[in-house]
């Protein structure tokens, strides 16, 4: 998938340009508004990642003269810090797919960018499976076999989110920043502490309904990461990441 | 009391004065002037009386007789002239009010005396008018002038209530203005329409006062704006670049723990960052208030937020709400953010197993108070009055944090209308207390 990064700074393209060719991405850059109109005119793209805040131009108009011209098609995803509250309505009013506050996590990013696939394929899967569970995402709601397993809304986004990423470590940073977004505004709030009592009631609630198999697995100092499912028989497959 | 009317009471007062002030002088004057007026009459009728007798001789005006006194009466009898020869000294002429018996009654009359020689006899004049006609005057005058200062307060009073409303006019009009001054986009005024000369100049110093309040909140709006990007972008790299070597699969496990550490360290940063700006565009009005937020939806919202630590902490929740908590017009995101601020804390200072209550109820003249109480350590009275102040924190054992969660319950509190008090007592707890304002109702768009 080709992918176009418009943003003026080096060093931050340069990282997630890192990450997104590790995600099997194709990755193309634009320094300014100009240069990203010209590669927008010649190229097509799966995505293009704008920074709102570009030195020759607002990053809006590019978003507009894209959803005109070239690049009807492309997913576009709104990564910004200048985050005042109208450029993030604006910015979804003009056709952007998403918005990303800067700080953000690359982790996160990924997953946005494949809901935004799947959501365009017309991939609506309500239900993901490992081992014996069963995710609904429908109605949010987490079942072993048929006997469902109560869980409260962060720990069921939690276990979907490592679900998502499955056997990839996830570190406690990334797994609170998905959680908890920016809603807390004090840094305590998201003491990764948090994340570990989290984790320990979810696999409380697992170990409930499959004793044998510890499937949230603790990675030294870093995170989690969910089992890849080995041993037991092949379940629905988590989704595959876009390629 | 409004100008215009202390100016109506002050001009009311001050006639009503004079009025009294006039009315009561009034006798007096009268008194003067009558006594005045007949005194001169009787000069004129003794001299009159002089030119008769000198014309007629005495003798016509005397009796006969050895009584040598006469006196007239005019037909109503409210006037005489008493003639009598004495042989007593001659004395000036004197004028003074006697009492005279006349049918039956006494009455008080003006009296001008005087003595001359006629054919070598000494007599005396005495020349009365009664005073009960001068009284009659009198009342007539004082029942006349009440009405004429009566009619002549009660006009000008008019006159000048119109003139003052007129003139004080356009107060109301810079209130009003002012009023609908909400935010910093002051909307552009035309130049006040008045000939006073300090009205134009308080309209015109109120238009610079509100230039240059929009020019700070211009350049306020454009430093956080700058400070955003620029603090944002540089802790983006970090944090990217961070995750990125995390990933890495050969990563010392020494490594690993630090780069672990310095994220939970940019973390914070980004959070103390994030909240400073957050204040900074709430006290900057750049949340839009466009929306009739239902409370109880925001407390039941933010409690499903974190029911993970009211249950992790052992905490019991009670709600104990009464009618329907409405706010307008308000920002929902900003609400959200106040009431889990709160909540967050009601949970972070609470003891385990303790308690959170969240209480409500309409307060008269249509204000909501909302309560959110726990059972956490009491808060040192000294310490209340500094507790929405940034970056202050008085438990020292309380988990980590900046001590900013309070403040940024303030300014949008603040933003809202709403008040908002402490109370700390050991037993009940501390207990946060919101005075939500009367709705005001949205236009519809």
């Amino acid at each position: 998938m080709n992918v176009l990064i418009v943003e003026d700074d080096r060093a931050l393209a340069r990282e997630l340009g890192l990450f997104l060719y590790d995600e099997h991405y194709h990755c193309d850059y634009a320094r300014t508004g100009r240069e990203a109109s010209e590669k927008l005119f010649v190229n097509e793209y799966d995505f293009v990642l704008l920074d709102l805040g570009l030195p020759d131009q607002d990053g809006l108009e590019l978003l507009a003269q894209a959803r005109r011209e070239r690049n009807k098609d492309a997913s576009i995803i709104i990564l910004s810090a200048r985050g005042s509250v109208d450029d993030r309505i604006n910015g979804l009013n003009l056709g952007a797919d998403d918005y990303l506050p800067k700080p953000y996590s690359l982790l996160e990013l990924g997953s946005r960018m494949q809901a935004v696939t799947r959501r365009k394929h017309g991939v609506v899967e309500d239900k993901l499976a490992f081992g014996g569970f069963v995710l609904n995402l429908s109605d949010r709601s987490l079942k072993h076999g048929d006997t469902p397993i109560v869980v409260t809304r962060k720990e069921f986004d939690l276990l979907h989110y490592l679900l998502l990423h499955r056997a990839k470590v996830l570190t406690r940073l990334q797994l609170s920043e998905h959680i908890w977004g920016s809603t807390m505004t004090d840094s305590s709030d998201h003491d990764s502490n948090y994340i570990d009592v989290h984790v320990k009631n979810v696999r409380k609630k697992l170990a409930q309904a499959d004793a044998e198999n510890e499937w949230i697995e603790t990675v030294r100092g870093i995170g989690y990461r969910l089992r890849p499912d080995n041993a037991t028989p092949a379940p629905a497959p988590a989704p595959a990441p876009a390629a | 009391m409004k100008l215009q009317q202390k100016l109506v009471l002050l001009t009311t007062l001050s006639k009503g004065l004079m009025a009294a002030i006039l009315l009561l002088a009034l006798p007096w004057v009268v008194q003067t002037l009558v006594m005045r007026h007949t005194d001169s009459a009787l000069r004129t009728e003794l001299r009159q009386v002089q030119a008769r007798i000198a014309q007629v001789g005495i003798g016509e005006f005397l009796p006969q007789g050895p009584a040598m006194r006469r006196t007239h009466y005019d037909l109503l009898q409210d006037e005489f002239i008493d003639l009598q020869a004495t042989t007593s000294q001659p004395f000036r002429d004197t004028i003074g009010t006697f009492p005279r018996r006349q049918h039956g009654a006494a009455v008080d009359f003006r009296v001008l005396r005087h003595s001359g020689y006629y054919q070598g006899q000494l007599y005396t004049f005495e020349i009365g008018k009664s005073i009960a006609s001068v009284e009659d005057v009198y009342d007539l005058l004082r029942t006349s002038a009440g009405y004429a200062l009566a009619f002549t307060v009660l006009t000008t009073l008019l006159i000048e209530l119109g003139v003052i409303g007129h003139l004080l006019q356009p107060v109301d009009h810079i209130v009003e203005r002012l009023r609908a001054v909400r935010g910093p986009q002051a909307p552009d005024f035309p130049p006040l329409r008045t000939t006073t000369s300090d009205f134009q100049y308080l309209d015109a110093s109120i238009q610079q006062m509100l230039l240059k309040i929009q020019r700070v909140f211009e350049q306020e709006r454009q430093f956080i704006a700058n400070a955003s990007h620029e603090l944002l972008t540089p802790i983006s790299i970090l944090q990217n670049r961070f995750e990125n070597m995390l990933r890495a699969e050969n990563l010392p496990e020494e490594a690993e723990a630090q780069l672990v550490t310095s994220q939970k360290t940019l973390q914070r940063m980004t959070a103390t960052l994030r909240t400073l700006l957050l204040i900074s565009r709430v006290e900057n009005n750049q949340f839009p208030r466009n929306e009739t937020v239902d409370v109880r939806e925001v407390l039941t919202d933010a409690v499903e937020e974190l029911e993970d630590r009211i249950g992790h902490k052992q905490i019991s929740l009670q709600w104990n709400l009464t009618g329907q908590p409405m706010l307008a017009p308000a920002s929902r995101t900003l609400i959200f953010t106040l009431i889990i601020n709160l909540l967050s804390n009601a949970i972070k200072y609470n003891r385990a197993g303790g308690e959170i209550e969240i209480s409500g109820q309409p307060e008269a003249g249509e204000a909501y108070v909302l309560n959110i109480r726990n059972t956490g350590k009491p808060i040192a009275a000294d310490n209340l009055p500094h507790l929405f102040e940034r970056f202050r924190r008085f438990d020292p054992e309380a988990a980590e944090g900046e001590g900013l969660g309070l403040a940024v319950v303030r300014s949008i509190a603040q933003l809202h209308f709403v008040q908002i008090t402490v109370t700390s007592e050991k037993g009940p707890g501390t207990t946060f207390s919101l005075r939500l304002p009367p709705l005001v109702l949205l236009p519809t768009p």
